[in-house]
């Protein structure tokens, strides 16, 4: 995303993928706003335009964005983790398994699970650094791995529920203002920002993903920075999973299923780059919000109600989100160069002819 | 800086213009939402079509939304779309028995009314279950057909899924039951398990017809053990004189029934099933129906029996060659 330093600060952040994504989310939102806020038979306001609307968009979209956050570094790397939703359904089930079964306190499952979850992202990180085997080949392994252990675990079953009201506070309450989770949320998505935007590690992945050879030749420990981002991802997934389960109330081997698609979608739409080295988590965030209000706000509008097709409407709306935010960036930079290359060659002709 | 206030120019048009068109609100009728365990289901299509019908006969507005993938947590997801909606009542049938209460009672705490029906949720989690059979409907419903169909008398054999399934078992005492009590004249001369697998269930009826040159009748309880046994009896050669009924799916069965192998495939009525559901929903949100109710009026359907908190929709339901086609699930 660097500018030269010639060009205007207005022009450098309008013509930026992350503005056109802005602006997709507040016509969205607007647009919801208005056709699904609705009275109901007793004169209550509701749907779109309610808080309890905006809480449950927070509250739904919560786990996917954490995943998501945890891909950006990754994908900056020009890495992938297909494993991200799998492990979140295996750190469910231990969970389950330590808090209700076992009888530690949730504080001691609940760490023992964060130390799962960094432990089998370094399992990814270590087969991928070490054995240098691809990513995507590696955690499609830990994909179908991990969701095995999860259903081996609870024999495909057991339903852990019954949790403590406590810990249930994390996934159904409310803390200063907003539902507990987001609270949660926002902290990781500010540890992330700092790691990717204002350390020298942030800047190592995208050296690493734009030209990892070079990377090394430069002395860049590209393993060691390859190894934080996916043992990090597995941190995150862990914490999703503690999220997921107190929300729901109930941690099955089924938790987070197709999770990771969602994710990727999110950093996509997000203008990173899937082959990596260009990114930001800040685009990660818009995408991660333009799905979910998108979601959540085609459930409010009536004729969509009436046809009973919110989740497919949902689903078809978002690829074509996607295609276009990023036909569209592709083709304002290429109208952008294009207008450019005219205005140079009319230069060139009024000089010559002058 | 053109680019930039010819867009803000478009915006403020567009603002001006987005709330002057109409806004469709939700209007005076009494608002019911249902939901399905999954949305392409068929079982639950047919349940659907109950439920619109009755949707109409009490002119309520009916949202009908589920999952359309495997997302464990989709169904809460869309009881708290409901919730924010402001819906009157919400009919779930729980694919999460847990995780579903979580969403069900954060409902029932904004004032709205829950009933579950085809598969229940924690009892706390809603005002009532609508129970689509009981084990004993189920057993008497299967053996008074197996005596019907062999005039009270002769030898009949069963096919059962596994024999430690914990409904098996109870569908099993009942039939038993039955069995000593109405039809002394029946013997009961093998129950195999099938385990669930519609080629077991084959080669097990071909045993048990080998083994039993009398056999007037197979039963199945468990549903890929109707076809199988069917599939048998067929290639056997002895349709007509040994007789296929169970339990099961219309379209499993169809080919068999019409073909004349099997003779009746018993089930509940699901488009009765959603009927039921919707009028439960519609006459708790109304008041008219409330905890300890001992019956209830659901339409052109009439009475109905009420059992602590489950409402039940009664005697099972004959699919056979002259009503097969009614039925595509």
């Amino acid at each position: 995303m660097s500018t030269p330093a010639s060009k205007p600060l207005w022009k450098s952040i309008l013509f930026r993928h992350e503005t056109l994504l802005l602006l997709v989310l507040v016509l969205e939102w607007w647009f919801f706003y208005v056709y699904g806020t609705t009275t109901n038979r007793r004169g209550m306001v509701v749907g779109f335009g309610t808080l309890d609307r905006q809480f449950d968009i927070l509250r739904h979209s919560c786990e996917i964005g954490l995943l998501a956050l945890a891909l950006t570094p990754i994908i900056l790397t020009a890495g992938i983790d297909l494993s991200v939703g799998s492990l979140l359904g295996l750190c469910a089930v231990v969970f389950g398994y330590l808090a209700h079964d076992s009888g530690f306190p949730v504080p001691v499952a609940a760490a023992l699970t964060l130390l799962l979850g960094a432990a089998a992202g370094g399992v990814n990180a270590g087969l991928i650094t070490t054995l240098r085997l691809p990513p995507l080949i590696v955690t499609l392994g830990t994909y179908s791995l991990f969701r095995g252990l999860a259903e081996a675990l609870t024999r495909g079953s057991v339903t852990y529920t019954d949790f403590s009201a406590g810990f249930l506070f994390l996934g159904q309450e409310r803390w200063a203002g907003l539902p507990v989770q987001a609270w949660v949320f926002f902290g990781v998505a500010a540890g992330i920002w700092l790691l990717v935007h204002r350390s020298m590690a942030g800047r190592s992945f995208r050296v690493v993903g734009f030209a990892p050879e070079g990377a090394r030749f430069a002395g860049l420990s590209v393993g060691r920075h390859v190894a934080l981002v996916y043992v990090l991802a597995g941190l995150v997934a862990a914490i999703a999973a503690l999220i997921y389960t107190a929300r729901l109330g109930q941690a099955k081997a089924d938790a987070g299923t197709g999770y990771e698609l969602f994710a990727i979608t999110a950093v996509v739409l997000g203008g990173t780059s899937i082959f990596g080295g260009r990114g930001s988590v800040t685009g990660t965030l818009l995408g991660v919000a333009a799905i979910a209000v998108l979601k959540n706000g085609l459930a409010t509008l009536p004729v969509v109600i009436r046809m009973n097709a919110a989740e497919e409407m949902a689903g078809l709306l978002t690829g074509v989100l996607l295609i276009l935010a990023l036909a569209g960036s592709k083709l304002s930079g290429l109208l952008l160069s294009a207008w450019k290359r005219l205005m140079v060659s009319a230069r060139q002709t009024a000089s010559s002819c002058a | 800086m053109k680019i930039r206030s010819r867009s803000l120019v478009i915006l403020v048009v567009m603002g001006f213009l987005m709330p002057a068109l109409p806004v469709m609100a939700a209007g005076e009728k009494l608002m019911i939402a249902l939901m399905p365990k999954s949305k392409g289901n068929a079982y639950f299509l047919s349940c659907k079509a109950g439920a619109d019908k009755a949707a109409k006969e009490l002119g309520i507005e009916l949202l009908f939304d589920g999952p359309v993938d495997s997302n464990a947590a989709k169904q809460n997801e869309i009881v708290d779309n409901w919730i924010t909606l402001g819906v009157d009542a919400i009919a779930v049938a729980a694919e999460n028995r847990e995780g579903i209460s979580t969403a069900l009672r954060k409902a029932r705490k904004q004032g709205i009314r829950v009933v579950t029906y085809d598969a229940d949720a924690l009892p706390d989690a809603r005002d009532f279950f609508v129970n689509q059979a009981t084990p004993q409907g189920i057993g008497h419903a299967l053996m008074d057909e197996a005596a019907r169909l062999c005039g009270a008398e002769g030898d009949f054999a069963m096919i059962i899924a596994t024999l430690t399934a914990g409904n098996q078992r109870e569908w099993q005492k009942h039939i038993e039951q039955r069995l000593a009590e109405k039809y002394p004249k029946m013997r009961l001369v093998a129950v195999r398990p099938c385990d669930d697998l519609k080629d077991k269930a084959q080669s097990e009826a071909t045993a048990i017809m080998s083994a039993n040159p009398n056999l007037k009748l197979l039963l199945s309880i468990c549903s890929p053990g109707v076809p199988g046994a069917a599939e048998a009896v067929k290639q056997a050669g002895k349709v007509g004189k040994v007789k296929v009924i169970g339990l099961g799916l219309p379209n499993e069965n169809r080919r068999y029934v019409k073909e004349g192998v099997t003779e009746s495939v018993i089930l509940w009525n699901t488009e009765h099933l959603g009927y039921l559901t919707v009028y439960a929903a519609a006459a708790l949100a109304r008041g008219d129906l409330k905890s300890g109710a001992k019956s209830f009026k659901a339409g052109g359907l009439g009475e109905f029996q009420i059992v602590g908190d489950n409402i039940l929709l009664g005697t099972p339901f004959l699919f056979n060659k002259s009503n097969i086609d009614q039925f595509d699930f």
